[in-house]
Formats: C-alpha cells, sequence, structure tokens
C-alpha cells in the first residue's frame, strides 16, 4: 500500500514536471518576435516562470478538483471529518519550500537583469545615480551580443531622441540632422534613444523589443537596446496620457546597416512635411461631431523629413 | 469556580475582563472612555502619517529640485519662529499641570494653566500670521513654497483645532459634574496637544533649522 | 423581523445597530457594483472592434477612470466593510461595535461621495479622464478650465471616502482589540476577524499617504501650487509614490478579508477545522507588514532607479510566502474532508482556484525583467481582475450565500444559486483570461482602439464581460425573492461552529442577551466541545414566530 502511494505520486510528479516542461517551452510563442537582444534573456526567463507556475497551478488546483470530486459527503452522511488542526512539519515545509522557490526565482531575475543592464557602458553611471536621477536611470540597457563574442568589433551606439508630446511621436537623428515620424534602427547595433516628453508622462514602447520606459516630463531618460531582428513593429504610449493615447502610435523599422545609411541619406535630402497623425486627423474631421467632453487639444502633425509609410 | 472560569482566567488578557466591564456601554452610542481613548490614539497615529508624508514629500523636493528657494528668496528667518517654538513647546507644560490640578480635583488651578496653554496656543497662531505676512513668497512660488505654506498651514490648522477643544473644555468645565464619567475630554485635548507640539518640533528642524 | 413589512424602513434611518449598518453598506455597495458594472459594459463594448466606434474616446476614458473608482471605493472597500460591521461584533460576541454612532456616520457618508463622484457626469467637461490612478500632469490638465471640474470632484470624492475609511478603521481595530467576550483571547478569534484587524491596520498607516498625495493633487488643481507640475518645477513621480504607498496595500484590504471569509467557509463544509489555525491568523499580521514595502513595483518602468527596483522585487516575492501559507493551509483543511458543495461552498473554491492563478501571474509580475515588458499591458489588467474578480468578488458572493441565513432570517435558493456560480464562473475566466495573452502580446492597458492583430481575444473578452454581467440576474433574483418569501431559516442551518450560529437568525438588537463565555478553540469540527459555556444564556426565550 505504502509503496503503492509512493509509486502513485511519483508518477503524478513526474507527469506534472513533463506538462510545465512543455508550458514553458510554449510560452515562447506566446510573445511577439524577438527583435532584440534583450527580448531572449526575457522570454527565457518568463519560460522559466512559467513552468515553475504550471507546476504549482496544477498541484493546488489538481488537489482541489479532486477533493471536490471525490471525497464529498454522502447524501445522508452528517457526520464530521477527522479532526486535524494541523502538522508542523507540513507547515514548516510548505513555508521553507516556497520561501527558496522565491530566493530562487528573485535571483534568477537579477541574474538577468544583471546581464540585460551591465553588459554595456550603462554600468559607470551607476555611481551618479543619488545625485541625478534625470540624466541617467537605466531602463533597460542592452545585452550587446558584440561583447560576448571578442572577435567582433565593438561599434559605437547610435543616438536618436525620441521627442513625445500629445500625441505625437518624433524622431531626430542628430548627426544627419532628420527629423522622422517613424523610427529605423539598424540591426546589431546598440541604439541609444533619448526620451523626452514636452507636456505629459507618455511611455516608451515596443513590444517586439520587450523594452518599456516612462517618459518624465522635465527629465532626458536614456533607453538602450540592441535590435537583432530585421523587420516593421510597432512603437505604442503606453502610459496613459489623454484622450488619445490610444492613437499615439509609430512604426519601427530594424533594417541593415547598409539600407539604414540609404534610408537616413534619403531623408536628409528631402524638404520636411507633415506627417500623419492620427490623434490630429481625428480631432480635426469631427470637432463639432464629437458627441464627447472637452479635450485637450491635439499638438499639430509635426514637420518631417520623412514622414513613414504607414498611414495609422 | 468550574473549569471555565479559570480557564478564562488564565488565558484573558486584561483588556478583556476589561472589555467585559466596558460592554453595556457600547449599546448606547458611544464606547467606554477606556475604549474612547484607544481609538483616539490610533486615530492620532493615523494622522500622524499624513504629516510624514509631508515631510517626506518634503525632503524629497528639498534633495532633487533643480530650483528650490523662489527668485529672491535667500531664507528663512529664524528668530520669530524660535520664540513661537519655545512657546508651543512650553505650552505642552503647561497643559501637562493643567492637568495634574484636575487630577487632584483643583479646578481653579485647572483653569488657569489651561486658560494659559489657550493663550500661549493662540499668541504662536498669532505669529505665524505675522510670519506669513511677512514672507516674499507666496504658495504658488515653487515646491519650496508650496510646501511650505502647506507644512506650516496644515499644522496650523491643528493648532486652530486644539485651541478650540481647549476652549471647549475651560467651558465644559464649569458645568456640574462633568467629570463624574471621567476626564476623557480633557485627557484626549491635553494629548492632542503634544501630538501637535511633536509635529511641530519634527517641522521646524525640517524647515528652519535645515536649509 | 427583517423583511417584515412594518419593518423594513430601518434600513434606511440613521440607525446606530452594525447588523443594520452592515445591510446598509452591503445593499448601497451592491447597487454600486452594477453602475461600475455598467461602465465595464460599455467598456467591453467599445473593445469589441479595434476601432474607436462606440463611444467617443473621452467618454470611453471616464468610462474606464470611473469603473476603477466605483468597484474600489464604493463596491469592494464598502461591501466588506459591511460583511465585517454585520460579522465581527458577532464574532466576537459583542454586542455593537465600540463607536456605533461614528460607524453610522461613517456609512453615510458613502452615498454622499458617490452622490458627489456620479454628479461628476453632470459638470461641463464630464467626469475624471486621467484614469482611477490619476496620475499628474494628465489629471491637471483640465481642458474645460473650471474650477468645478470632474477631476476636482473625483478628489472630493476620494478624499470623503478616505475619512470615512480612517473612521471605520479606528473603529474595527478598537472593537476587536477591547470588545471580545469573556474567553474569547486573541487565538480563539475567528480567521475572519483577524484578517479584518490585518486590512484596517493597513487602512490606518497607508490611506493618510493618499491622502496626503490627494490634497496635494487638489492644491495643484485648483489654487496654483506647482507639487508636481513638472513644468513649473514639480515631481509627479513623487505622486506615485504616494499613490502606491497606499494603493498597492490598499488590494490587501480587499483580499485579506477574503482569505478570512475562505478560513471561515471552507471548514463548515469540508467538515474539517481549519488546518494551522495560528499560522493562518499570524500571517495576515505578516501581510499587513510586508504590504508597506512593495509599492514601487508599480512604478518599474517610471525612471525608478536599478537598486530600487531589485529591492522591491525581492520584498514583492517575498510577501508570497505568507500568502502560499494560506493556500496550502485551505488546502490541506479540505483534504479528507466530507465536503457538501453547497453555493457558498462552490464560490470558495471557485475564488481559491483563481486566486491561485492570479497569485503565480503576481510572481510574475514581480520579476523586474518581465514587469519591464508586461507593465501597463493588459497582462497587469487580467491579473488584477482574477484577484479582484476570481477571488474578492466569489468570495464576497460566498460569504454572502453563507451567511444569507443569518442575516435575513430566510434561506435562500440552492438551484439559483448554483446558476449564479455557474454564470460566474465561466464568465470570468472567458472575460479575464484573455487579456494574458493580449498583455504578452503587448497591448496597453486603458486603450480604446487597438490593432486588429488584438481583435480575437478581445472579442472572447468581451463575450466573457456580458456573460458577467447577465451572471448577476439569478444573483438578485434570489436574494430579492429569498428574503421576501424564502423558508424560514433555522439558527443554525450549515451546523457551523462560531458564536454568531448561537443566535436566532437573524440576531435580535443587542445580539447577546447574555455575554457568551468562550471556552474552546475556533474551528471544532469532528471534536465535540461546546464553544462556549452559556448557551442557553445567551438569548431570552420566545417563542419561534
Amino acid at each position: 500500500m505504502k509503496i503503492r502511494t509512493i509509486l502513485t505520486l511519483g508518477t503524478l510528479v513526474i507527469a506534472l514536471a513533463l506538462i510545465s516542461w512543455w508550458m514553458g517551452e510554449q510560452s515562447y510563442t506566446w510573445f511577439p518576435p524577438q527583435a532584440s537582444a534583450e527580448s531572449q534573456l526575457i522570454d527565457r526567463l518568463f519560460s522559466f516562470l512559467v513552468a515553475i507556475g504550471t507546476f504549482i497551478f496544477l498541484g493546488v488546483v489538481g488537489t482541489i478538483v479532486y477533493v471536490a470530486l471525490f471525497q464529498q459527503a454522502g447524501k445522508y452522511d452528517t457526520s464530521d471529518g477527522p479532526h486535524i488542526e494541523g502538522n508542523v512539519t507540513l507547515e514548516v515545509v510548505w513555508t521553507a519550500i516556497p520561501f527558496i522557490l522565491v530566493v530562487g526565482i528573485a535571483a534568477y531575475s537579477y541574474h538577468i537583469y544583471d546581464r540585460i543592464s551591465i553588459l554595456g557602458p550603462m554600468e559607470h553611471v551607476h555611481g551618479s545615480m543619488a545625485h541625478n536621477m534625470a540624466s541617467e536611470t537605466p531602463a533597460i540597457a542592452p545585452v550587446s551580443t558584440e561583447a560576448n563574442d571578442s572577435n567582433a568589433i565593438v561599434k559605437s551606439e547610435v543616438v536618436i531622441a525620441v521627442k513625445s508630446r500629445q500625441w505625437a511621436w518624433e524622431f531626430y537623428y542628430p548627426d544627419r540632422q532628420v527629423t522622422t515620424a517613424e523610427l529605423h534602427l539598424p540591426a546589431d547595433q546598440r541604439i541609444s534613444l533619448q526620451l523626452t516628453s514636452e507636456d505629459v508622462i507618455h511611455g516608451f514602447y515596443v513590444p517586439a523589443f520587450r523594452v518599456k520606459q516612462d517618459i518624465i516630463p522635465g527629465r532626458a531618460i536614456t533607453l538602450k537596446f540592441t535590435p537583432i531582428r530585421e523587420g516593421r513593429y510597432r512603437l505604442r504610449d503606453s502610459q496613459y496620457s489623454g484622450t488619445y493615447f490610444a492613437a499615439m502610435q509609430a512604426d519601427v523599422v530594424v533594417e541593415s546597416d547598409d539600407s539604414y545609411q540609404q534610408w537616413l541619406t534619403d531623408a536628409a535630402n528631402q524638404k520636411p512635411t507633415a506627417a500623419y497623425n492620427q490623434a490630429f486627423d481625428e480631432f480635426q474631421r469631427s470637432p463639432g461631431g464629437r458627441i464627447g467632453w472637452q479635450t485637450v487639444q491635439p499638438a499639430p502633425p509635426p514637420l518631417v523629413n520623412y514622414p513613414g509609410k504607414g498611414t495609422s | 469556580m468550574n473549569p471555565t472560569e479559570t480557564d478564562l482566567r488564565d488565558d484573558a488578557s486584561p483588556a478583556i475582563t476589561e472589555a467585559h466591564g466596558d460592554a453595556h456601554h457600547a449599546a448606547h452610542g458611544h464606547g467606554s472612555p477606556g475604549d474612547q481613548m484607544f481609538g483616539f490614539v490610533i486615530f492620532l497615529l493615523s494622522e500622524s502619517v499624513i504629516f510624514f508624508s509631508f515631510f517626506a514629500g518634503y525632503i524629497v523636493y528639498k534633495t532633487t529640485a533643480q530650483t528650490w528657494l523662489p527668485e529672491g528668496v535667500l531664507g528663512l528667518e529664524v528668530r520669530e519662529p524660535a520664540i513661537n517654538t519655545v512657546i508651543l513647546v512650553s505650552s505642552s507644560f503647561t497643559i501637562y499641570l493643567a492637568e495634574r490640578y484636575l487630577h487632584i480635583k483643583q479646578l481653579w488651578g485647572f483653569r488657569a494653566f489651561w486658560l494659559l496653554t489657550i493663550a500661549m496656543g493662540s499668541y504662536f497662531l498669532y505669529g505665524q500670521a505675522i510670519e506669513w505676512s511677512h514672507l516674499a513668497f507666496g504658495f504658488t512660488d515653487g515646491v519650496f513654497g508650496g510646501t511650505f505654506y502647506l507644512l506650516t498651514g496644515f499644522h496650523g490648522l491643528h493648532v486652530f483645532a486644539g485651541v478650540l477643544l481647549q476652549l471647549i473644555m475651560l467651558v465644559r468645565s464649569f458645568i456640574p459634574g462633568n467629570y463624574d464619567r471621567g476626564e476623557f475630554g480633557v485627557a484626549s485635548t491635553s494629548l492632542f496637544w503634544h501630538f501637535v507640539d511633536v509635529i511641530w518640533i519634527i517641522l521646524f528642524l525640517l524647515i528652519y533649522i535645515w536649509q | 423581523m427583517p423583511g417584515a413589512p412594518n419593518d423594513w424602513q430601518r434600513f434606511f434611518s440613521f440607525s446606530t445597530d452594525h447588523k443594520v449598518i452592515g445591510i446598509q453598506y452591503l445593499v448601497t455597495s451592491f447597487f454600486f457594483f452594477l453602475v461600475g458594472g455598467i461602465f465595464a459594459m460599455i467598456i467591453r463594448g467599445e473593445l469589441i472592434t479595434p476601432e474607436s466606434d462606440l463611444v467617443d474616446r473621452t467618454v470611453y476614458n471616464a468610462m474606464f477612470t470611473m469603473h476603477g473608482t466605483v468597484m474600489l471605493f464604493l463596491w469592494t472597500f464598502p461591501c466588506l466593510l459591511g460583511l465585517g460591521n454585520y460579522l465581527v461584533p458577532l464574532m466576537i460576541g459583542a454586542r455593537d461595535m465600540a463607536f456605533p454612532r461614528l460607524n453610522a456616520i461613517a456609512f453615510w457618508m458613502v452615498p454622499v461621495f458617490g452622490t458627489i463622484l456620479m454628479a461628476s457626469f453632470l459638470v461641463p467637461g464630464g467626469p475624471a479622464q486621467a484614469g482611477w490612478w490619476a496620475y499628474p500632469p494628465v489629471s491637471l490638465q483640465n481642458p474645460t478650465g473650471n474650477l468645478i471640474n470632474g477631476q476636482m470632484l473625483w478628489l472630493l470624492a476620494v478624499a470623503i471616502s478616505g475619512v470615512s475609511s480612517i473612521m471605520g478603521a479606528v473603529n474595527f481595530v478598537t472593537t476587536i482589540a477591547r470588545m471580545r467576550a469573556p474567553g474569547m483571547t486573541w487565538f480563539r478569534m475567528p480567521v475572519f476577524v483577524w484578517t479584518v484587524l490585518a486590512a484596517q491596520i493597513i487602512q490606518l498607516f497607508g490611506l493618510p499617504a493618499l491622502t496626503a498625495g490627494a490634497v496635494m493633487l487638489l492644491l495643484d488643481l485648483t489654487v496654483g501650487t506647482t507639487f508636481f507640475d513638472p513644468a513649473k518645477g514639480g515631481d509627479p513621480v513623487l505622486f506615485q509614490h504616494f499613490f502606491w504607498f497606499y494603493s498597492h496595500p490598499a488590494v490587501y484590504v480587499i483580499i485579506l478579508p477574503i482569505f478570512g471569509i475562505f478560513s471561515e467557509v471552507l471548514p463548515v463544509y469540508a467538515r474539517k477545522p481549519l488546518f494551522g489555525y495560528k499560522v493562518v491568523a499570524i500571517s495576515s499580521l505578516i501581510i499587513t507588514g510586508l504590504s508597506a514595502i512593495v509599492w514601487v513595483h508599480h512604478m518599474f518602468a517610471s525612471g525608478t532607479p536599478g537598486w530600487m527596483r531589485m529591492v522591491f522585487m525581492a520584498t514583492t516575492m517575498l510577501i508570497s510566502v505568507p500568502t502560499g501559507i494560506k493556500v496550502f493551509a485551505w488546502v490541506a483543511t479540505i483534504w479528507g474532508g466530507k465536503l457538501r458543495l453547497s453555493t457558498a461552498m462552490l464560490f470558495a473554491l471557485g475564488g481559491l482556484v483563481m486566486f491561485v492563478f492570479s497569485g503565480i501571474t503576481g510572481i510574475m509580475l514581480a520579476a523586474v525583467p518581465v514587469d519591464i515588458h508586461v507593465n501597463n499591458t493588459y497582462f497587469v489588467v487580467g491579473h488584477f481582475h482574477y484577484v479582484i474578480y476570481g477571488a474578492v468578488v466569489m468570495g464576497i458572493y460566498a460569504a454572502i450565500y453563507h451567511w444569507f441565513p443569518k442575516m435575513t432570517g430566510r434561506m435562500y435558493s440552492e438551484g439559483l444559486g448554483k446558476l449564479h456560480f455557474a454564470l460566474t464562473f465561466i464568465g470570468t475566466n472567458l472575460n479575464f483570461f484573455p487579456m494574458h495573452p493580449l498583455g504578452l502580446q503587448g497591448m496597453p492597458r486603458r486603450v480604446a482602439s487597438y490593432d486588429p492583430e488584438f481583435t480575437f481575444w478581445n472579442v472572447v473578452a468581451s463575450l466573457g464581460a456580458f456573460l458577467l454581467g447577465m451572471s448577476t440576474l439569478p444573483f438578485i433574483l434570489n436574494m430579492i425573492g429569498s428574503w421576501v418569501q424564502g423558508e424560514k431559516a433555522p439558527k443554525n442551518p450549515w451546523r457551523a461552529i462560531g458564536l454568531e450560529w448561537l443566535l436566532s437568525s437573524p440576531p435580535t438588537v443587542e445580539n447577546f442577551e447574555e455575554l457568551p463565555i468562550v471556552v474552546s478553540e475556533p474551528y471544532g469540527y469532528g471534536k465535540s466541545d461546546p464553544l462556549v459555556s452559556n448557551p442557553d444564556e445567551l438569548e431570552v426565550a420566545h417563542e419561534p414566530n
């Protein structure tokens, strides 16, 4: 009997572990494409958490369902269950194991965070943090893929200014003095964004990069990361910014260094034009027709060298 | 004695036995004096968190703000507020003396020191008003102006409430048999006054001394 | 008897009876639950298509702002205060709360600030549209320029709510500390009382911080101070600290009494004592302590320095330990029991299952690198609603069904109750599960329109929401019908152990004619020890009517 119990339990645990591992593997498919170096690390951490979480969830909920199905009182059974007030050993065990588990999770999360933020020049600014939060605040700093490969030439950062206002994104490439409404980034290079806001708090969020940073008006915040996969992605405002918050989006294009340089040169030769801006457009189209309340007026569309392909 | 009551005595904390005695008051609108004092103390603890939140805000602003003092303002005058502080802190002693007199049933001694406390509290408010009227900045002048008026104003409101409470207690001391059911009113007013004093000391150190 | 035609007026009067006030809280809060639910229906109606087409964006923004505000300040808080009001004095053997008049005043402030909040629909510019966090500078923008505006009324309502809550907290803590019956030692208190105590202590130390922040915001908005206005040297992030210092613990103010409800309901219908009573009781206070040092996990993306992120990640992870202890204790409580799956039990078990799910997503959110991706996305909304609907609302329903016979003197209909449970359980999962994949895919919260790639899960969520809206109908029918003409309830229909079950249903105005003398531990299932030594003297004998 006892051996049977142990065998049953053992089989259950192994089955649970296998299902949990499988769920952990599945979790990679729940995300947008991994378009930055950071995203690989973050997805790995998430997968680990999903596996652990699945194990706990199935263990606890499986027990509850089992009890609810198979340990019901008979129709005319009014007797009580056994009078068990507790079990010190058991209670110590289920305090200690979760404690060790969360310490482990915290340590692993720290390790991932560390790899994201330390592998790069960001580490130098840590000391000045207390005095001037404004200028540094690493959000997610980059994993430099080059750092792992000693043969690669360490390229310099690509610095781009990101200006946000209600409700438009504007990007400025200081090297070529180019202003755009679409964010173009060269692949496999560290990007350093200087985030500023003219009015309220906005949030810079590109799901495919797994990076997010609130933009606090009155501060210049640096955000660093490394895109690694070419393609067109979405930038969304992630901190609620008022009436047209949902419309404050822009396209992000990651391309090879060559086409990035070509694009930049082309853009520099173009005359500034007004980019399409959804918030402004909506507001203009129906100033009297809106059945809503008074709103802060959207800023006029920014004049840019490159208005972008997307119309929304 | 049956085992039940032995059991009771072993386990029960003093609070329980007290609660037993007080319980009959409960159904008639307000708790016993002991409950009232207990409730008042936790209320004051909670109230102090508002002040600590403001203090925390003040410290954050002072240490991080890019422009702290408004243009043309060099700092705060300390001498007058220091005199004010001495008066307010001393009034904690006079109110204590008043309480002692009440405890030994000397009503006139109580009233004399109580009135003195009221006078000192009122002088503090007067001094505060004078100081405000001579300042070169207003509450819209940056976070310094804002926090200064917020802290001193919110505290001043408490002093004002304390003086009002003291006046009520003074009037009520003339009602015959007022203290037959305990001295909760006087005791809680006095406790409130000490609270207001302690808050002022912290406030004075933060605003005037740490410039 | 409540329900008798000549007696219903007292529920509309300034009564100081904690039982009347308890029911006043419950009914008022349920009314606002329906109001907040209508807002939610409008939100989900808008989100069933990607475009902003059902209502104007300003209306949508007002809807989610008011939905959050109403559901927290006018539904969960007052509802749990109502349950606490009704049950705590009965459970500790007191005749009333320590300060009955204060109790009544605190209650009557609820309809007052509820009315102020609703009145903001009538002012030019409409209600507050800055979200229930009211982050400046958005909350300071005030496009109409009027002094009386939605945001201002919102702040006023929150401030009054704060005063009312502090009154309630002082009352509860004093009552629990000083009004316990003879023999009702700390470790004989039912866990529900422990959790109410733990929750109200949070109110005492946390709420003043929100009040401080709200006062400063109100001054910024009305008289022109510059505390949070970055254009004039203010610091908007400081408000976030004030706000979350209270508003994260506020979630514990809500969930702790639900832990208490689970701890009361599960033993009764499993016929077993609560497993590890003392540990469960103490862990509530540990949660109270830890809840004061986790708030920054809401601000991982707000420009928070790295060291602060790590510290608050650690504290947040830590708080899951006492919570986990409770979950394991509940599972051990029902294990090997003799379960009766009444409506109350089903709600408690269903709530427990969803709480476990939300706990796991909570750990994921605590991990900073993951949080940076899903912060301010629908993943957080999903997590939060699994807590607040999955665990809290289900727990509240469990409590209402469990104590319904005690409160009204009538039995409820099990059939309707089980229908209500099925609709609620399915609706909750259908509504809130899809939010997790949406968040992982990168859909920000609070959007009125979204990219078409998110359509599928949003449609599922909206259908779930409409099902949830419908699920309240059998509940309302059951409550009103049973109260009016349900079967008469005996003293103790569930054979439960607890002081409240020794009294008639409903108890008399003074509860106990003679104070009970408690002689044994709570949850004595499977043992035949008497709970009190004077069970026959608690009430004046009267003929059953």
